[in-house]
């Protein structure tokens, strides 16, 4: 027959095997809840509500002398950043002879809700430097912020110079103004106020939406064909469950903290301005006199390269880097690249600078 | 004089909407004036007091349901948005890909080529301002419709001495305060010196 659909076996074979694979997940694969995140060990060195700050156990004799402290995002948890030994940020910087400390900020629950910037700035990162100076003999620590961590680290190198020696910031969000994301126009067009007011933390119900339209067809769809493809090859599957299971990790973020957020740093793009005030005092990026380092991501969905790189001509000090990565938000400090390339450059800027 | 449907036929949806709210508080008020008197017996239960809120309940209600409208009106608007884009991408890809693929390597060129007309296509759509605008107005819908839930619920929390949000709130503010003032006399005590157990 002339109209007979001719289709190539191969692509059969393909198909059969792509429903064997299905068939078989469930006995190859653990569930989610069998996976267990912790990976480097680490002892609670301090903690306060529901924050706890994490010193990381290293086998190699510290190096450093400034100690390094992580502030985390107010997004997802902490995980991703020691999410696989041959991928994990902490792990490498362990290596390269620093002293690693990390902000995990927990889970906020309703009590929270009326916690903001002074609260997390000028209380939590505040005492956890603190107390990391009086527990390494230190005046000043390094200080790290990874995407809105890179903001509230910023926020506090503004307000309290005087206890940071180096500045990393690693895809902050600066100027929400230039900010060209899905998030961006998001929350340009919230009336946060009334949000909060009625529904007080943000709910992670709502992350997962934002997340949900970032790349919606190669993150919601392709990413588990790919998945179901290659349910036999051990350590992909294993790298992916983790990744995942850090994905949907997504604790609340406090309503007040996400109302000044999305008000003062979106909406009314105050902090690249010098017009923000936490606590009653005006932050002014000039204010930041220490060393800093700025990493960027070409590729950033999330967090615009526009977004974050004005900080670099914002503030005060002449020792200033800035380095622009061909990967996206994650890649850039969970991946073979990061290993390679983001860490050894950062690692040779701040061994220059923590003696 | 004109009948009831005669009198609904003439005017627009916005005066129905309005005749029939008076209309629901006027009853309300009514039952109220009606019921107030001996519902004053009980005033240690929990009647007197739903008695006297029946009328913001009911206002609640009206409220709400307007806000449902909008609601719903901006949730079309959001699919339509999804449906319009999901149509012209199709359209994209029919017209860049009109075969069939019947091979491996054809499907997979495909497929690409379908993932990414989409993914620019939609990303396009959510960086829009119609589709940030929109959504920004369907999410302040639903929390229009949160609050009327909650004043509603409120009502029968206060009817049987149950704290309300309003109540949880204010603790909750309380709180707040106090621990950041607990917090700060930590640190200054900490800053002079003085040692505590337990730290």
């Amino acid at each position: 027959m002339e109209n007979e659909l001719k289709i190539d076996p191969i692509l059969i074979e393909e198909f059969l095997k792509f429903n064997k694979n299905l068939i078989d997940a469930p006995k190859m694969v653990p569930a989610i809840d069998e996976i267990n995140l912790e990976m480097t060990p680490y002892d609670v060195a301090y903690s306060e509500d529901k924050m706890r700050l994490l010193h990381f156990n290293s086998s190699i004799q510290k190096q450093h002398k400034t100690p390094l402290v992580i502030v985390y995002a107010l997004v997802n948890r902490y995980h991703i950043l020691d999410i696989h030994p041959q991928k994990s940020w902490i792990k490498n910087l362990l290596n390269q002879g620093f002293d690693v400390y990390l902000i995990d900020w927990g889970s906020p629950t309703n009590i929270d809700k009326y916690q903001g910037f002074d609260d997390y700035v000028n209380g939590y990162i505040d005492n956890c430097v603190d107390f990391v100076c009086d527990e390494a003999d230190v005046e000043k620590v390094t200080l790290q912020g990874y995407c809105t961590g890179g903001t509230l680290a910023t926020v506090y190198s503004a307000l309290h110079p005087d206890k940071v020696k180096n500045l990393i910031v690693t895809a902050p969000v600066i100027d929400g103004k230039k900010d060209t994301t899905v998030v961006g126009n998001l929350a340009k067009h919230m009336d946060v106020d009334e949000m909060v007011k009625a529904i007080g933390n943000m709910p992670p119900e709502f992350m997962y939406y934002v997340f949900s339209i970032l790349k919606p067809f190669e993150q919601g769809v392709e990413k588990y064909i790919h998945f179901f493809k290659n349910i036999h090859d051990k350590n992909y599957v294993d790298n992916f469950l983790r990744v995942e299971k850090w994905l949907h990790d997504t604790p609340s973020i406090p309503g007040e903290l996400f109302r000044q957020w999305i008000k003062d740093v979106y909406q009314e793009n105050l902090l690249i301005q010098d017009k923000m005030y936490v606590g009653n005092q005006l932050v002014s990026l000039k204010n930041i006199t220490m060393p800093i380092f700025i990493q960027v991501a070409v590729g950033d969905h999330l967090v615009s390269p526009e977004c974050s790189m004005p900080l670099y001509y914002a503030v005060g000090t002449e020792d200033k880097t800035m380095r622009i990565y061909p990967t996206g938000h994650v890649g850039m400090i969970a991946s073979s690249f990061s290993q390679k390339k983001v860490l050894t450059e950062l690692g040779q800027w701040l061994s220059e600078r923590s003696k | 004089m004109e009948s009831g449907a005669e009198f609904k036929n003439k005017m627009d949806p916005k005066e129905a909407a309005d005749y029939f709210k008076h209309l629901s508080l006027f009853w309300t008020d009514m039952a109220y004036l009606i019921s107030s008197k001996p519902s004053a017996l009980t005033s240690a239960g929990p009647m007197r007091k739903f008695s006297l809120q029946t009328k913001k309940l009911a206002n609640e209600m009206i409220e709400a349901n307007d806000d449902l409208i909008e609601f719903n009106t901006k949730l079309a608007e959001y699919y339509k948005q999804l449906s319009d884009t999901w149509t012209e991408s199709q359209k994209r890809f029919n017209t860049k890909i009109p075969e069939i693929p019947n091979d491996v390597e054809n499907i997979e060129s495909s497929k690409r080529v379908w993932i990414d007309i989409f993914e620019n296509a939609f990303t396009q759509l959510f960086d829009s301002e119609k589709f940030g605008e929109n959504f920004g107005k369907l999410i302040s819908s639903e929390i229009e419709l949160s609050k009327h839930w909650n004043n509603m619920l409120a009502v029968l929390l206060e009817s049987v001495n149950v704290p309300t949000k309003d109540d949880l709130n204010e603790v909750y503010k309380e709180l707040h305060s106090l621990r950041k003032r607990i917090s700060k006399l930590e640190k200054n005590e900490r800053k002079s010196g003085v040692k505590h157990n337990g730290e």
